[in-house]
């Protein structure tokens, strides 16, 4: 994993650099701060565990919150503000709690580890948008740029869950001890997520929450450990992928659109047919449907938490599961399929972003069909929590 | 090199991939031509593993692991082989008539041809995957290729609106197959079924949930309803689903539970399952006027017959399952590529304004019949020797009253196709058609119909070609006796046979006699038929349409068809969905509305939490 994050994370800012070349996101500023935001992500995961990489990844996530700012709207600069007001303490709470368990491989007295897992608790939360804390989330998915929104969730967000999911391998009593708590947050972030992403009317919303539930199953994957924490490093790196691919077409489709897409938006498909096969791609490989590379997250999460929680537990995978797919099935149905006539602003055709989106869905296959290209090259973790 | 059990699977992947690559070079016919040879590769390729299963042997390999620590390992016994000659076998038919029926199709055909061969790949892999993981992986990609084949024209919202109904029912049902593989790995710490801790690890409880995916899959009342959706496919994808990959994936998971493992104790609720199929099925079909539609809830029913069989428990049962399985195949398929031909040369599938068709497709008319016949079980075709199977079987295992419900639904399936047939071969054609240049198909569709149409009557004459190289190292390797005997023009159990005997023989009789007073009194022309209207006579040009049959079935079965299932999975739909705006409108008001005391709130429960741990 050492290599794979960064690289993955490298080849995704990547792709986003190209696909904004084609659907301009923003102005210069807006090239510097994204630019930026992947150097320090990339760097932060190259260090893996490490004062360096915290700090590295708080500046990541500080800068996050200009990109949303430069887009100049007020909608954007409201989301901004809710977002730095989530960070700000966010950030406050996970150094303190880092503080205070050190290296993490002692656990201090039971007061200072009770005081550092709330802090570390309420930080992460707050900066993965975790129910209850998720309320900065859907506003940045909506007012940002596409783009913007892809990089905050596809590679701020997931450089700060790989970053949770290290203190898993240095600090496994914060989770083990304190477990109830953690498979709270988790639950509810499962069920919540996917609830509201069903409430939803706007794609980048929908698109938001159901981030909110996948990182949620995530969580449950490190507190389980073993094959749950592979899974987690697994289904993160794909939430990155298909992410940026749901983004990425969302936002070809509002650039030809000239306005959000919403579950009103009719027969987007026949008009930009390759941004809506990328839709759903990503929409399949999101929630683990094979061949997609989400399944290979997936169903290690799925055997973690058969050994973790046992048939309940699984049933209720099973009932988030549902309900992902109910909400991305209508969204593709309702939005990207069927016969109604849509009017185009923008007649200008984007073809070296949807060429960007094409080779990421194919990514996402490929490794789908043959994931131990992967998994076999992340070993030695993948071998030592697979195998007796 | 590779292993020759894994060869099919290669080729109808690799064939895929080629589609992909060439599509530039080739014309769209091209594509079809390529596609079924690389179909006749693949079925060429399953044979020679034929002799290695006769008596119930099975051939394993190792390919490579697919993710870390799962290997993609075969199994490959009778039962996976006759899968396989029926996917790649009725495939290669099916892409042969695909190659006319999609020769005008302007856009799309190396996605169809692509899906097409992926979808039978994904079915080769179900069918010898060793590892349960990998068996759920290609469960789900068939499912994919489906759901991608019936939206094949995405921009037509039936068809659009078709495939999110394949999708959520059987993707839904599907998970509870993966919470059974997950749960029997977490129990055995294998995903290898063949492996003896899978057996140990098996409860009912995961039993239920591997059913109820199969369900989904074969059609079982009463997660049926998405199959008469399907029908805005191009007609060759409907016939794919419905005769070889699709709906018999379902009663593959059925008849593999013999070999996974002990679950016998659920077969009384699956033979239940199955008869209220079977019935529901075909009187939901009696009131159709679309073909496709009619053809669809017949397959809902024959799947009842075969879960019947399956669920028997029994080595005769098992038997005349798998033997009615490949005869669905190719009778159905026949069914389905004769409707697609219809469309395909006037327009409509609609039956009120189809007639008369005898005299202008007389291929395709032929071929119907023939079809006809076999999902009736006329004698001298596949389905009689099927439906005898399984009446003797449910004899054999003292079930009269399976016998009783498969008799009263053959009698309905016949009744239902007398309708179809009459009303779109036969009589005067109506106001709308007759006016129509309609002709007979080309010949590529004529072949893929009639290959299959002749193998009907084939193992009809001879089932013992089917039955011995291909049905007995099936019911073998599920660990039953073979005790069928079998003669020329039909089968002679080892049971007591002898009622069976005489039914056919007065069946076969009153059909040659019917044939014969038919050829006497009235001359083969495309007239109307007379038929006897319960009183008075009709008016002179007046015949009974399939609208008039459509309204005798409903008033007839009216408390069937309030056990539709739909009302009531439109009302759960209807449930979440409230139930989430409910849950958004709160969401907004109290937490994104004032965040901050919300972060304050749920930061106290977090400490509370923790401090109390």
């Amino acid at each position: 994993m050492a290599l794979i994050l960064p690289g993955c994370f490298a080849i995704l800012a990547l792709a986003i650099g190209l696909y904004s070349m084609s659907v301009r996101q923003g102005a210069a500023m807006w090239w510097l701060l994204a630019g930026g935001i992947a150097l320090l992500v990339v760097a932060a995961t190259l260090l893996g565990h490490s004062w360096m990489a915290t700090i590295l990844l708080d500046i990541a996530e500080l800068a996050a919150v200009a990109l949303v700012w430069v887009r100049g709207t007020p909608a954007a600069a409201r989301a901004a503000r809710m977002y730095l007001y989530s960070i700000v303490p966010a950030i406050g709470c996970t150094l303190v709690g880092l503080t205070i368990i050190g290296s993490g491989a002692e656990a201090p007295s039971l007061v200072l580890q009770k005081l550092a897992v709330c802090l570390l608790i309420i930080g992460f939360a707050l900066k993965l948008g975790l129910i209850p804390f998720y309320f900065w989330l859907p506003e940045v998915a909506a007012s940002a740029a596409p783009m913007s929104a892809a990089v905050v969730i596809a590679i701020v967000d997931i450089a700060t869950f790989s970053e949770l999911a290290g203190l898993r391998e240095v600090a496994p009593w914060i989770f083990e001890r304190f477990a109830p708590v953690w498979t709270a947050i988790a639950l509810l972030s499962m069920a919540g997520g996917a609830v509201l992403a069903l409430a939803q009317s706007e794609l980048k919303r929908m698109l938001a929450f159901s981030s909110v539930t996948d990182l949620g199953l995530l969580l449950l994957g490190v507190l389980a450990g073993g094959v749950g924490l592979t899974g987690a490093w697994v289904g993160a790196l794909n939430h990155a992928l298909s992410k940026v691919i749901l983004f990425g077409a969302v936002g070809i489709a509002e650039y030809r659109l000239g306005r959000p897409v919403t579950l009103d938006t009719r027969g987007l498909a026949k008009a930009i047919p390759l941004a809506s096969a990328a839709f759903v791609i990503g929409a399949f490989g999101l929630i683990g449907v094979p061949p997609g590379f989400g399944f290979a997250g997936y169903w290690r999460l799925y055997s973690a938490a058969a050994q973790y929680g046992g048939p309940p537990l699984i049933a209720f995978l099973v009932v988030v599961a549902a309900l992902d797919l109910l909400c991305y099935a209508r969204a593709i149905h309702r939005t990207w399929y069927g016969s109604a006539p849509v009017t185009l602003a923008s007649q200008q055709p984007v073809y070296l972003a949807s060429g960007v989106l094409t080779c990421l869905a194919a990514c996402e296959v490929l490794l789908g069909l043959w994931p131990s290209v992967l998994t076999g090259f992340a070993s030695p973790l993948v071998a030592q929590a697979l195998l007796p | 090199m590779i292993d020759a059990v894994f060869v099919p699977t290669a080729v109808l992947f690799g064939g895929a991939a080629l589609e992909i690559v060439l599509a530039r070079f080739l014309s769209r016919s091209a594509k079809g031509w390529l596609a079924f040879a690389i179909a006749v590769v693949a079925l060429l390729s399953v044979t020679p593993l034929l002799p290695e299963v006769r008596d119930g042997q099975a051939l394993s390999a190792t390919l490579l692991d697919w993710d870390a620590a799962v290997p993609l390992a075969y199994h490959v016994d009778g039962l996976s082989v006759l899968f396989m000659l029926m996917g790649t076998g009725i495939g290669a038919a099916i892409l042969l008539y695909s190659v006319g029926y999609m020769k005008e199709e302007e856009h799309g055909t190396t996605r169809f041809y692509s899906l097409m061969l992926v979808f039978i790949g994904g079915l080769m892999v179900l069918v010898c995957s060793a590892n349960l993981l990998i068996m759920y992986f290609a469960w789900e990609l068939i499912g994919l290729c489906s759901y991608f084949l019936v939206s094949f024209w995405y921009q037509q919202q039936p068809a659009a609106d078709g495939a999110r109904k394949v999708l959520i029912i059987t993707h839904f049902a599907g998970y509870g197959l993966l919470a059974a593989i997950m749960l029997l790995y977490a129990r055995s710490g294998t995903f290898l079924w063949t492996d003896p801790a899978i057996a140990a690890a098996l409860s009912t409880g995961i039993v239920v949930l591997m059913l109820v995916a199969a369900m989904a899959k074969s059609v079982m009342y009463p997660l049926h309803t998405w199959i008469p959706e399907a029908m805005n496919a191009p007609t060759p994808v409907s016939a794919l689903l419905h005769s070889a990959c699709y709906v018999k994936a379902g009663v593959f998971l059925v008849a593999r539970m013999y070999s996974i493992g002990p679950w016998q104790a659920m077969a009384p609720a699956l033979l239940l399952v199955g008869c209220v199929t079977m019935f529901v099925g075909v009187v939901f079909a009696l009131k159709q006027t679309d073909l496709k539609r009619l053809l669809a809830f017949h397959t809902v029913s024959q799947l009842g017959y075969i879960v019947t069989g399956l669920a028997l428990n029994t080595g005769l049962g098992v038997a005349a399952g798998l033997y009615y399985i490949a005869s669905h195949a190719l009778f159905k398929g026949t069914l389905f590529m004769c409707a697609g031909a219809v469309q395909h040369a006037t327009g409509t599938r609609d039956l009120r304004q189809l007639g008369g068709l005898y005299s202008r497709m007389p291929v395709t008319t032929g071929i119907w019949i023939v079809a006809a016949a076999a999902i009736m079980g006329v004698p001298m075709t596949n389905g009689f020797v099927a439906k005898w199977l399984l009446f003797d079987a449910a004899l054999d295992a003292h079930q009269a009253v399976v016998v009783l419900i498969a008799w009263a639904v053959s009698m309905l399936t016949a009744f239902s196709f007398l309708k179809a047939t009459v009303s779109g071969f036969f009589g005067s054609p109506p106001s709308q058609t007759s006016a129509q240049q309609i002709r007979e198909v080309p010949v590529s569709m004529q072949l893929g119909m009639g290959v299959l149409a002749g193998s009907c009557v084939l193992f009809g004459v001879a089932p013992q070609l089917l039955l011995v190289p291909v049905v007995a190292p099936a019911v073998l390797s599920l660990g039953f006796a073979w005790d069928v005997q079998t003669n020329w023009l039909g089968v002679a159990t080892g049971s007591d046979s002898v009622g069976v005997t005489a039914g056919a023989l007065a069946v076969l009789t009153a059909a040659l006699l019917g044939a014969g007073a038919y050829r006497l009194v009235r001359s083969p022309t495309g007239n109307a038929v007379p038929v006897f209207s319960g009183g008075d006579p009709l008016p002179i040009g007046d015949r009974l349409g399939p609208s008039d049959f459509a309204e005798m079935a409903e008033t007839a079965f009216k408390p069937v068809y309030s056990l539709d299932p739909d009302p009531i999975y439109l009302r759960i739909w209807g449930g979440i969905r409230d139930f989430a705006a409910a849950v958004g409108r709160v969401a907004a008001a109290r937490v994104e509305r004032h965040a901050p005391v919300a972060v304050a709130a749920c930061t106290a429960g977090v400490c509370v939490g923790v401090w109390l741990l």
